[in-house]
């Protein structure tokens, strides 16, 4: 590993070099790609952080390392880098720093070489590679959550009468879901009645239907009824050109109508009060 | 032995509450003595309450169904009240729907299903 150091040492001495260079590899790499949104200035303060990285790594001890990769890895899935650009990045900086070194060595000494900086090099990318896959795993499973607080709350609106909005699209695993907070809540409120709307719904498909009717039988066991409301017109279309039959479903074009009709059912209505 | 599951006279509706898993005998014997007891009794109204029961399987609800056809038949309505959420999306995911069948939230909303269905008089104290 004694080449490690000498390594170390021409990074440092040709810090300045090396950087420009890389620096605009990258730049020029990055505008084949996206359109350039992002400052020069930018790709010059990653590059001195890695080298940073680098130079500090091998020179400390193991145990600050992991905050100062992590941090880096932050840094640059904040700016949305793609896993892809950066592995070719930190080629590209393991070629502008090996070829000037192995250029006046023979053949030997330079396999020598290749194996000493690989040996050098490797564990601090992979360190990089992992924490950006796992930064970018703990952002897609909080999303996860998150999208799972809101895909189906239950509003109670009056006594007896509660209203699950659902906004976007419905897949089976978030239909799953629907029914199950749709029910627990119906027990929950002991609602009589329960309104479905579906006007944030985007696309109302054969299986979307058959997940709103399950929804609305398994309501009925349950000893509730259930309106679907926010039918917009080209959902009724859609409805009727699949052949997907609602008869059994009460449903009705607004939530205002439907408030009425579940006011109604459970034997109340809205009145003006006199002046 | 096969457990009973025992039937209860209210003035003119039967009350039965099911408090352990059905197993297949059970729910047979079950279908036998309810409808004897309707004969028996003449009873107008059946409120089989679910509350305690987490798990159907496809038979105990064909017997369910079954039951309720038979008892419409001898001229009793039929209420089932209290089917847990889980047990409901069992039922449903098996395509068993029970159409036709009243259901209600809870054994007092049940019973007041059966008084609209069976019109003001099925609460009077008056013998049947």
């Amino acid at each position: 590993m004694k080449k490690a150091n000498q390594i170390v040492e021409y990074v440092q001495a040709n810090r300045e070099q090396i950087l420009k260079e890389w620096s605009e590899k990258l730049i020029l790499m990055d505008q084949q790609r996206i359109v350039p949104v992002i400052s020069e200035k930018v790709y010059i303060n990653i590059c001195n952080d890695y080298i940073n990285l680098l130079i500090t790594s091998s020179t400390n001890q193991q145990k600050n390392n992991e905050s100062m990769i992590s941090e880096f890895t932050q840094k640059i899935v904040q700016l949305g880098w793609t896993l892809g650009f950066i592995m070719d990045s930190l080629s590209e900086f393991g070629k502008i720093v090996f070829f000037p070194m192995a250029d006046k060595t023979s053949e030997k000494e330079q396999v020598e070489f290749i194996l000493d900086y690989d040996r050098w090099i490797s564990p601090i990318n992979v360190a990089v590679y992992n924490q950006y896959a796992e930064t970018w795993q703990r952002t897609v499973s909080l999303q996860k959550i998150a999208l799972q607080e809101l895909s189906a709350p239950l509003i109670p609106i009056f006594d007896n009468i509660t209203i699950m909005p659902l906004v976007g699209t419905i897949d089976t695993e978030r239909a799953k879901s629907i029914m199950e907070n749709l029910l627990l809540g119906v027990v929950r409120h002991r609602a009589a009645v329960v309104l479905i709307d579906i006007t944030g719904v985007p696309v109302v498909d054969t299986m979307v239907a058959h997940h709103i009717i399950q929804a609305s039988e398994a309501v009925r066991l349950v000893g509730a009824k259930c309106i679907i409301v926010g039918i917009r017109p080209e959902i009724a279309q859609t409805i009727v050109n699949l052949g997907i039959n609602l008869t059994q479903v009460m449903t009705k074009n607004s939530l205002q109508k439907g408030i009425e009709a579940a006011l109604e059912m459970t034997n109340r209505k809205v009145i003006s009060t006199e002046d | 032995m096969v457990a009973r599951i025992p039937i209860l006279k209210l003035y003119n509706c039967l009350l039965i509450s099911i408090q352990w898993e059905l197993d297949d005998q059970t729910a047979i014997q079950f279908q036998e003595d309810l409808l004897y007891k309707i004969h028996e009794t003449g009873a107008k109204g059946v409120v089989i309450d679910l509350t305690s029961i987490d798990v159907i399987d496809s038979f105990i609800a064909k017997v369910l169904g079954d039951v309720i056809s038979m008892s419409k038949l001898m001229g009793a309505k039929v209420v089932l009240t209290g089917i847990q959420p889980a047990v409901a999306i069992t039922l449903v995911e098996l395509g068993i729907h029970l159409q036709e069948v009243l259901t209600a939230l809870d054994l007092e909303k049940g019973l007041e299903t059966l008084q609209r269905e069976l019109g003001e008089k099925a609460w009077r104290t008056n013998p049947m």
